[in-house]
């Protein structure tokens, strides 16, 4: 396990998981909460399936220090540059080739929903809380939050969250499609784990990181150049699944 | 209006075809599960270069002889004959259905699986049986949909769903893919031949401008429908 002050990671089975951990709140310290290099490091193993994203402890996370955020409003270029940096490492996690779910116990609020809304899958246990209450500080979400949500829930359900700063319980945003799986109390991680489990164990890696890739294809190419890259991939998972067969017959 | 002989054009008779009141009827036919061989394919590509010449439909009906709509690809053929220029013109005879100016009504029944899940997605409206089985299960045999599924899957039911349920490559029932918005009505399976032709024959004739909802309204209950 590689063990850090603020976030751990470990590989279990081919599913990396990674702890926010500075329990019990998991506050984040700075935006960019883990740093480019050493997320590369943590992701770039080949034989990675998926990617799970927890909180330490009984809580996801409380979201950013305003404190730190506050202490360097005086200086407008550091703090741009802190969020910038913060942005890029969520777009970075949303753009993974491999399925990453954000398992939510509990407390999952500003920063800590923006990493939420970053992953692919978000489950949280029935007890979780979601919010941004940024506009209570006079602030709003500074790392994807605000197009991240209306994409999810619609403008006028993500305006009404963000502006009135309101805690949304796990049914409630079950309904409004800010998280996809409600889990038991306290048992998001064990629900996702299960959930990654059915979507990677006995596939192949390339299967799942060909999949992930057109998924983005999708959103991100034409109609016609994401097809043409959706055919292509398929014609060569099909070429190995062939010559697999063949390979079993003899 | 006579339906015309397809056993002289289409010997394998893969695919029946013929109009009722200006309402195509393309049925999958090679029950029971009407399989999507190589051979289907070839009709399909033939018959909508023909379909797209006739301007006296107003609506096509896509639809499954016997029980299912159709279970999908036969892998072993299809593995033994991997070929990207194929699977572009079999995507390209889809995506030309798609694209005449009338509406395309799939009709669900039974299994509805990985191509043919895929065609279904091609269609401007799904009306499924509520128990019917609806699925992209690619993924099991190490394949993935070919054929425009993710991205079709991902625009109608959101990349969650979509990555959710093409790693997974779990079968749902028709009312779950309703949740999802991955159909838009769902009937008790007797009624899904009879409401999707009524539906056919009452849609406008051209997509321009249409208001998908209000149309739903008209001949599904809300319960049974994406009108909400």
């Amino acid at each position: 396990m590689t063990k850090l002050n603020t976030v751990t990671f470990e590989v279990i089975d081919c599913i990396g998981i990674i702890r926010l951990n500075t329990p019990p709140a998991n506050e984040l310290a700075v935006p960019e909460f883990i740093s480019p290099a050493l997320f590369q490091q943590w992701t770039a193993t080949q034989t990675l399936k998926g990617l799970i994203i927890m909180g330490e402890g009984k809580n996801f996370s409380t979201g950013g220090n305003l404190e730190t955020i506050f202490k360097n409003s005086s200086n407008p270029e550091t703090l741009m540059t802190m969020m910038q940096d913060g942005h890029a490492l969520l777009n970075t996690i949303y753009n993974l080739d491999i399925p990453v779910i954000a398992a939510i116990n509990r407390v999952c609020f500003g920063g800590g929903l923006e990493i939420a809304l970053a992953c692919h899958i978000r489950v949280a246990s029935e007890n979780a809380l979601l919010a941004f209450p940024e506009s209570n500080q006079n602030l709003m979400p500074g790392m994807g939050g605000t197009f991240r949500l209306p994409a999810l829930t619609g403008v006028s359900e993500a305006a009404r969250i963000i502006l009135s700063g309101d805690i949304v319980n796990a049914t409630d945003a079950k309904a409004l499609g800010i998280i996809d799986h409600v889990a038991p109390k306290d048992q998001a991680f064990e629900f996702a784990w299960q959930l990654m489990q059915k979507m990677t164990r006995d596939r192949p890696v390339k299967v799942i990181r060909s999949v992930m890739r057109s998924l983005k294809n999708s959103f991100e190419l034409s109609q016609d150049q994401a097809i043409t890259e959706e055919i292509r991939l398929f014609c060569e998972l099909a070429q190995d699944e062939a010559i697999r067969r063949n390979t079993e017959e003899t | 209006m006579k339906p015309y002989d397809v056993t002289l054009r289409r010997p394998d008779m893969t695919i029946q075809w013929h109009s009722e009141n200006q309402v195509g009827r393309l049925t999958l036919n090679q029950p029971p599960s009407n399989t999507m061989t190589m051979g289907f394919f070839r009709e399909l590509r033939i018959l909508v270069t023909e379909i797209s010449m006739d301007h006296t439909l107003k609506a096509i009906l896509i639809s499954g002889s016997g029980r299912h709509y159709s279970s999908g690809a036969d892998i072993t053929e299809l593995l033994n004959n991997v070929n990207q220029q194929t699977m572009l013109e079999n995507y390209q005879a889809m995506l030309m259905l798609e694209q005449l100016k009338i509406p395309l009504i799939s009709a669900i029944r039974g299994a509805c699986l990985g191509s043919a899940f895929e065609l279904a997605l091609f269609s401007h409206f799904r009306i499924c049986a509520e128990e019917a089985v609806l699925g992209l299960p690619e993924s099991t045999f190490n394949l993935m949909p070919g054929l425009g599924g993710i991205q079709r899957v991902a625009a109608l039911a959101g990349r969650a769903k979509a990555v959710e349920i093409i790693l997974r490559g779990n079968t749902f029932t028709g009312r779950e893919a309703l949740e999802s918005g991955l159909v838009d009505a769902v009937v008790p399976k007797n009624e899904v031949l009879p409401c999707s032709l009524a539906f056919a024959d009452a849609l406008p004739q051209t997509l321009t401008g249409i208001d998908r909802k209000a149309l739903l309204y008209k001949y599904f209950k809300p319960s049974h429908a994406t009108i909400s």
